[in-house]
């Protein structure tokens, strides 16, 4: 339905997406992922055929977008970032507008107007003017511009950007129900969103698309599957006992944490295989004392991060290489004084001594990469809570 | 040709809506009558006014014929042509800069609609509530009219208001262009009213003698107004305000072209 191939965007010297390329089958939704500036809005603009691209093509329903244009934008619904609404117009009048606009017989625009206000359950507000609507409505109208037409292509650029956790869930079922007879393509920086709605999830970070994969397995292949295990004791001693474990291809200590005297918090890593049994049953057999045993399972944030930052490290070691041996050590020295502080930031005081830190597995290359952290997109962990 | 016909109804009819609904039009409209009305009474009813020169002209027994009418109707479509031009700014500013704020730009970029289509249809939109402003006026210039003697001044009256909308039209096609170019709707403003200034500096210039005045004085639309209000039709006058309103959608087309091109 959709075939991007090889799409670049440049703005004077700087690029905003480097050769881009991915297919969307009809029916699917594709989650399009990345943070802030990563190049999401601009190929979505491109394939809407509102930019064009600097190189490259994109097809929707076998239509080029920059010169088949017309075609194209009467088979695709757009949600941009912010809901293009004429503030004085009733939300009925202006799902008409927008109908006419978009070339729908007189004949069938009042019911696919009504169609476009059932779906997005605003029947109670057809008659309101838009200025008067609240932002999570003001969304949904938007959205409803963007079916009315009833496009074999929707592109929403955030659509749940600005809602409370109620109106996301409605927006996200609302998506759900599209798919099937509309292809849709949504970007986010959202990630519990894609693994909520997409059927496919397509990775950008600073203009490059990282990988295009369902949720699923970007999880499973993400290495480092495994346990944390709280020991009370000699930390070389139950490191050799863990290591006993058949199956187990790594022992680590986790370091940095605030832990009482005497206890040590370890990493068990141990491939695709789920240990959990055979670790309780070593450390019955062997009488360690445990304190905590908590599997570690790589969520859909970890794989960003692995993925996002790990591009940003390898820019990092480009840039070191250009620098003298003095240097080096001094941006060692400082990347270390960083790191010590991102450590430090996230334990308030009363819970140093007592509790460990956080059970976010946060993956340490992720903490020591430290230009990429501060530029990391907000990941909103604490979205998953709200919704539940 | 039916779909482009649609679509330029659809920007029309949206366009005018969004005046008929903003309360900014209203007080433009409102300021726009109370000068207009003040004009009127003013060259009508002063001591200088005509219904006054004429009287006198008649009580001196002078067998000049003053036609009182015709003056008072040439007087006063120049004063509303020069209020027009301070009102007009004001109309125009929000034309593309409001689309722009709100996002619709957008919209209406990825709908099946060509950039020429959204501009006609808008300046179409404008002209139609900047023609509904002069309603008003004209009622009360008709209940002048019917006392009149010698009678109603048809040919004037047509000629010149169609030369004052003509006059409104150019300026609101460059206003339209101006607006395109900027987010905000009081740049716009201060930009088109500082071309209207630029147009009256051209007319000065026009007005002086020697042959840049006169080279001037072809591309003048202030000057072909004039012509237009004192009765005399000139096509060329006609064909130069033609060619700023396309002028003016031309250029309004290629700045949004222009905008989605360069967008950072």
């Amino acid at each position: 339905m959709i075939e991007v191939d090889q799409l670049s965007k440049s703005y004077g010297s700087t690029d905003a997406i480097k050769n881009v390329s991915f297919t969307v089958e009809p029916g699917e939704i594709l989650g399009f992922l990345g943070p802030n500036g990563a190049g999401k809005t601009t190929t979505m603009r491109i394939l809407t055929g509102y930019l064009p691209a600097t190189t490259g093509t994109a097809r929707v329903a076998g239509k080029d977008v920059h010169s088949e244009s017309m075609a194209v934008r009467q088979n695709i619904g757009y949600l941009p970032e912010t809901p293009p609404l004429y503030p004085e117009m009733t939300v009925e009048g202006f799902l008409h507008f927008v109908a006419r606009i978009k070339g729908v017989s007189a004949g069938d625009r009042a019911t696919k107007v009504v169609s476009a206000i059932e779906r997005c359950n605003l029947q109670e507000k057809s008659d309101v003017i838009i200025r008067k609507l609240s932002k999570g409505f003001r969304q949904r109208v938007g959205i409803a511009q963007a079916i009315v037409h009833n496009p074999p292509v929707i592109v929403l650029d955030e659509p749940t950007v600005g809602l409370d956790p109620r109106q996301i869930i409605e927006v996200r079922n609302l998506i759900k129900r599209l798919a099937g007879e509309h292809t849709i393509i949504l970007s986010t920086h959202i990630l519990p969103e894609v693994s909520a709605t997409c059927d496919r999830i397509a990775i950008i970070n600073r203009g490059e698309l990282i990988t295009t994969d369902s949720p699923e397995h970007l999880v499973a292949k993400l290495t480092g599957q495994g346990y944390w295990v709280e020991l009370a004791g000699n930390a070389e001693r139950n490191m050799d006992i863990l290591r006993q474990i058949p199956g187990v291809v790594r022992v680590e200590p986790v370091a940095g944490e605030a832990l009482p005297e005497d206890h040590a918090r370890f990493q068990v890593i141990t491939g695709m295989e789920d240990l959990g049994s055979a670790i309780a049953a070593q450390v019955v057999s062997k009488g360690l004392s445990l304190f905590e045993l908590k599997r570690n399972r790589a969520s859909l944030e970890d794989v960003f991060i692995n993925l996002t930052t790990t591009e940003s490290a390898e820019v990092d070691s480009r840039d070191r290489e250009v620098m003298d041996a003095g240097e080096i050590d001094e941006a060692i020295e400082e990347e270390d004084a960083a790191e010590m502080e991102l450590r430090a930031e996230p334990i308030p005081p009363e819970l140093a001594s007592s509790e460990p830190i956080s059970s976010e597995p946060i993956s340490s290359e992720a903490i020591n990469s430290e230009p990429a952290t501060t530029e990391q997109p907000d990941i909103k962990p604490g979205t998953e809570e709200n919704q539940t | 040709m039916k779909i482009l016909f649609s679509n330029l109804l659809a920007i029309y009819r949206r366009e005018l809506q969004s005046y008929f609904n903003s309360p900014l039009a209203y007080v433009i409209a409102a300021v726009f009558w109370l000068i207009g009305g003040l004009f009127m009474v003013t060259l009508l009813l002063s001591p200088d006014g005509v219904i006054a020169q004429s009287a006198a002209l008649d009580q001196s027994g002078i067998q000049q014929n003053l036609d009182a009418p015709y003056e008072f109707l040439k007087f006063y479509l120049n004063l509303l042509g020069s209020l027009s031009m301070f009102i007009l700014p004001m109309l125009s500013m929000g034309l593309y800069a409001d689309e722009r704020k709100q996002g619709t730009l957008e919209l209406l970029a990825t709908s099946p609609l060509t950039n020429w289509i959204v501009a006609v249809g808008k300046l179409l939109g404008v002209l139609t509530f900047y023609s509904a402003m002069l309603l008003p006026l004209l009622i009360s210039q008709a209940v002048a009219f019917e006392r009149s003697e010698p009678g109603f001044p048809g040919g004037l009256l047509l000629l010149g208001y169609g030369g004052l909308l003509l006059l409104a039209a150019s300026v609101l096609s460059l206003g339209m262009f101006i607006s395109s170019l900027s987010e905000s709707t009081v740049l716009a403003a201060i930009m088109t009213f500082g071309l209207v200034l630029l147009l009256w500096i051209v007319e000065a210039i026009a007005n002086a003698a020697g042959p840049f005045g006169t080279a001037l004085s072809h591309l003048s639309l202030l000057s072909h107004y004039t012509d237009f209000t004192q009765g005399v039709f000139d096509t060329s006058g006609l064909i130069l305000f033609l060619s700023y309103i396309t002028l003016g959608i031309f250029l309004t087309a290629q700045s949004i072209d222009t905008l989605r091109f360069q967008r950072a």
